[in-house]
């Protein structure tokens, strides 16, 4: 490792800064609070990436940034190392879900119904154009229906164990204190099934993406079918110093279960949950589960593969660091071309010499 | 027992889930009772957030969640509150009523239960736009 001394470089760098910042303009808290309105899938995106829950944090981050992902997401993580961490509460299971949208694409009767939620999936995309010729585009009021939705639903998992179509599992109950923790601990592999699923619900959305899709077009050992998707809300659920258990508030997250024919003459199951709205995470991630067990050692569904490669920070933080200085490094690089160079002019040279006249 | 503790934990999510207006509102307008108050911690931190797995039923972190906790004593009693998100003064104000509540003034349960009315309201209203979007799939 060599380092570059940079002269004059402080007011250069200022400068850059500036450059940046300054086409921003001011930011305030309105500019924060109509982020946080207007955003909200993007913001869940950033809570997700971050691992941090908190739409105001997440809309600030996205305003400092300028929108930058990678940029909001580092900053929030930074931001979290900052802060204590005062407990954790109780794992959260599907039947205490307060369920928005569950669907299954495995199973069109399933119990509870399907319930489309909030979602684009059958509507038309069209760009709203005469938005810029100063029209206002209006959201036409939802119609509700006289009775509510069950707001509580078992997964569908459970459903299938009953009727025996997935495996059973014994789980082991591990305290909450107990369960490991990546933000504490090294990702070593074979990772243990709670950093993988930590992993997975940090991961950048266009990485899990990226090599889930590989995944279900053939470059993975399982291809996915929905069994099924839920976007929902979680209750925080802490600790009164009494030790009653308490909810302090609730927040988004996503679930997939993704399946396929099992060997066994069951089906398997592949999973992953994070924080805020985000499908697209959710079933691409689900599906690089569902091939992780029997993925082929150096494939692109290999569980170190995709764990290592799709966290977003690490990820991105490399790839940018090769903008910076390199000039000893790649100076090294240039003297040895220079070098093979000579080399080979050298032995053309006597090669010449040696050529009868 | 057990009702005894599911009715304090409703009582208690219901002051973390009220209106930071409101509830802001109504300890300040039990303050003069609960005199000398003792601020023992306000502060914000993070609560990790675990879920399970449904294929192999695993615990694990999603992440954290921001929040903010308040503890005080009132009138001999401790006082506790912590909402998700970074309003310090909606957290204390949770800890002045739950103080309140511990020291046996009547109005606290006045307010939890206007404010759970508010939130089985609002929690039907959204459950009712949900099932507008109910689906029955047909195969041909």
């Amino acid at each position: 490792m060599a380092y570059v001394a940079a002269r004059g470089g402080e007011r250069a760098i200022e400068q850059a800064e500036r450059l940046y910042r300054e086409p921003l303009g001011e930011i305030d808290a309105k500019r924060v609070a109509g982020i946080r309105q207007s955003l909200p899938w993007l913001l869940d995106r950033v809570m997700g990436e971050a691992s941090l829950y908190d739409p105001d944090m997440a809309a600030l981050a996205l305003a400092q940034a300028g929108g930058d992902l990678y940029e909001a997401v580092l900053l929030l993580r930074a931001w979290r190392s900052t802060q204590p961490r005062l407990g954790i509460a109780t794992p959260v299971t599907q039947e205490t879900l307060f369920t928005h949208r569950r669907i299954s694409a495995a199973f069109k009767d399933i119990p509870g119904g399907q319930i489309l939620g909030p979602t684009l999936d059958h509507a038309h995309r069209l760009l709203a154009t005469s938005v810029l010729q100063g029209e206002s585009l209006a959201p036409v009021p939802v119609e509700p229906a006289s009775q509510p939705a069950p707001a509580r639903q078992p997964s569908l998992a459970a459903w299938q164990r009953v009727e025996g179509l997935v495996a059973n599992v014994l789980r082991a109950e591990v305290a909450p204190e107990d369960i490991p923790d990546i933000t504490r601990q090294p990702l070593l592999f074979p990772a243990t099934r709670a950093h993988a699923l930590q992993s997975l619900a940090r991961a950048d959305t266009g990485g899990v993406l990226a090599l889930g899709y590989a995944a279900m077009r053939g470059y993975g050992n399982a291809h996915p079918t929905v069994n099924e998707l839920r976007l929902a809300e979680a209750e925080v659920m802490v600790r009164h110093p009494s030790g009653i258990s308490f909810s302090a508030g609730r927040v988004r997250v996503s679930q997939a279960e993704v399946t396929t024919k099992g060997k066994g003459g069951q089906l398997d199951l592949g999973f992953a949950a994070t924080f805020g709205w985000n499908e697209v995470k959710v079933i691409a991630a689900a599906t690089l589960d569902l091939n992780a067990a029997a993925a082929p050692k150096g494939s692109p569904v290999e569980e170190e593969f995709v764990l290592y490669h799709t966290e977003p920070v690490e990820a991105s933080g490399f790839c940018i660091h090769f903008k910076l200085p390199h000039y000893v490094t790649f100076q090294s690089a240039l003297d040895a071309l220079r070098d093979a160079k000579a080399e080979v002019w050298e032995e053309a040279d006597s090669q010449t010499e040696t050529v009868p006249a | 027992m057990r009702d005894l503790s599911e009715s304090r934990s409703h009582f208690l999510s219901t002051l973390a889930r009220a209106d930071a207006a409101r509830i802001k509102t109504a300890a300040e307008a039990l303050l003069p009772q609960l005199q000398p108050v003792e601020v023992v911690q306000s502060r914000s931190g993070l609560v990790m957030l675990p879920l399970r797995d449904t294929v192999k039923g695993c615990d694990f972190f999603m992440g954290e969640v921001l929040v903010a906790e308040a503890r005080i004593r009132a009138r001999g009693a401790e006082g506790y509150g912590m909402v998700t998100g970074r309003d310090l003064a909606h957290a204390m104000a949770m800890a002045l009523l739950d103080a309140a509540d511990a020291a046996g003034l009547p109005e606290t349960a006045a307010f939890a239960a206007d404010e759970a009315a508010r939130h089985a309201a609002e929690d039907r209203a959204t459950l009712c736009r949900i099932e507008a979007t109910r689906v029955e799939m047909e195969t041909f």
